[in-house]
């Protein structure tokens, strides 16, 4: 496991992918957080809400985390070095346990980095402007861990959603269709359903200031639950399938 | 008994791929598998592999499903596709990558680049690589766990004059250490030039399994016995 394990840390890092969804991601956060920063008026920006969705602004971490644990399998499938992978360590669960735990890593990496860039933006914002910052560690912290939680869950349901489609532009296609119009729509339709679907489980786990929501620990619960079962399904689809 | 298909059969829906295909393939011998496109031939080597699952029968390699072998790489080295690639990872870390897999030290990774003459080109981008490159990379890979058998499909594909000469000689090589090689091939001429035994199937059947020397002396050439083991088979 730990041969496979390191061998797919190198594949992460020998290629470009994973750093560029890492740079649009960072991007994103610092895009979100200036926005969030600037266009308000400094009595607006002293309220603890406004404070705390400019802080909130590194959640942007799932999104590419989940593309980047997408990648991790369907570029596998697109070039083929499924075939090579599989060749070198022939039992499947390994492999996709291994794709799992490194995607989940990116994915931690991801968080740090951009929850970081909000929290430097959004200080240097609060200085510049002179404006005393309103949240608490009672406010900072979920939102750190959980945005980094949220953001290993969320790249290892793209790694079981990429081994049950893998091909490589429909998986990516399907996640931002999901992401941007199914999970928004449903959610705006009957928030009381649409909370507990992945998406916004994941952003109640991120402490995403939203009434409607789910909180932190119900967020995380089903996050969790839908991470598993999409994992188990991938399982059946790896064991089952030929490459 | 390095390779073995046994009463072997596979179906994609109502297409048999592979039917009832039984044959060995004896150790320290270079045993060619030919057959018309479409014949089966990738299929049989992707059961062989574990990589596709048999409908019916059996697929082994030292008398085991491949994926139960202690240490697969250790015994055998495999060459399906060539662009089996990532073009943006280097051919160097593209090697790197399946070492850590197979559990061989880094340095085995320069010395089978060396072994295919692409220690130059090994720091440069897959995508930049001629097909005859990439052939020799994926054959530096399969050599990586330093293979007691070498499964190849048309390896010789791709390559110049140059190139075919060398493998022709690396595989001779290979089999005068004791070990075992069965290539897929089209190129007649070179087949009947390196293997010491032909594996012919025609829609997934097999048609002969004899010593090259049988089946040429029965017809002028290999390439006349082929033509008329697998006629009929276009459509």
């Amino acid at each position: 496991m730990t041969h496979q394990l390191s061998s797919e840390l190198l594949k992460l890092r020998t290629t470009r992918t994973v750093a560029a969804l890492l740079l649009a991601a960072a991007g994103l956060t610092l895009l979100g957080t200036l926005i969030e920063g600037l266009s308000r008026t400094a009595g607006e920006l002293a309220q603890e809400d406004a404070q705390r969705t400019m802080f909130s602004a590194g959640i942007s971490a799932v999104f590419f985390a989940t593309l980047a644990g997408l990648i991790v399998v369907t570029s596998e499938f697109r070039y083929g070095t499924i075939r090579p992978t599989l060749l070198a360590e022939p039992r499947r669960r390994i492999v996709l346990a291994a794709k799992l735990l490194v995607a989940a890593l990116a994915g931690v990496l991801f968080a740090i980095v951009c929850v970081g860039i909000a929290f430097g933006g959004g200080l240097a914002i609060l200085a510049a402007r002179d404006i005393h910052a309103a949240v608490s560690a009672a406010h900072i912290t979920p939102l750190v861990f959980g945005t980094i939680a949220s953001s290993a869950l969320g790249a290892m349901l793209g790694v079981a959603v990429g081994t049950l489609i893998r091909n490589q532009a429909g998986a990516i296609v399907a996640i931002a269709a999901y992401a941007f119009l199914v999970d928004a729509a449903l959610f705006a339709a009957a928030p009381s359903v649409g909370r507990f679907l992945p998406g916004k489980a994941g952003d109640a786990l991120a402490a995403r200031p939203d009434e409607l929501l789910l909180g932190p620990g119900a967020g995380a619960a089903m996050l969790i639950a839908w991470t598993l079962a999409f994992v188990a399904a991938a399982v059946v689809r790896s064991d089952r399938s030929d490459v | 008994m390095p390779v073995s298909a046994v009463e072997l059969t596979k179906r994609f829906g109502d297409v048999t791929a592979v039917s009832e295909l039984s044959f060995d393939v004896e150790a320290g011998t270079i045993t060619g598998f030919l057959g018309p496109n479409g014949a089966g031939k990738t299929t049989t080597l992707r059961l062989l592999l574990g990589l596709a699952a048999p409908t019916h029968g059996r697929a082994l390699v030292f008398g085991q499903p491949y994926a139960e072998l202690e240490w697969p790489a250790r015994r055998v080295g495999a060459v399906l596709e060539a662009a089996d690639l990532h073009p943006g990872r280097t051919g160097r870390d593209h090697l790197r990558v399946l070492a850590r897999a197979v559990r061989v030290p880094p340095s085995r990774v320069d010395e089978v680049l060396a072994l295919v003459d692409l220690a130059a080109a090994a720091d440069r981008r897959a995508a930049a690589y001629s097909l005859g490159m990439r052939q020799r990379l994926a054959l530096a890979a399969a050599l990586l766990g330093d293979p007691e058998l070498l499964i190849l499909d048309e390896p010789a594909n791709g390559l110049d004059p140059e190139g075919v000469r060398w493998l022709r000689d690396f595989l001779r090589a290979f089999a005068t250490q004791g070990r075992t090689v069965f290539v897929s091939s089209h190129h007649l001429a070179e087949v009947a030039q390196t293997v010491e035994r032909v594996v012919i199937i025609k829609h997934g059947r097999l048609v002969a399994d004899v010593p090259l020397s049988e089946l040429v002396a029965e017809s002028s050439s290999l390439e006349d016995a082929f033509l008329d083991l697998t006629a009929g088979s276009r459509p």
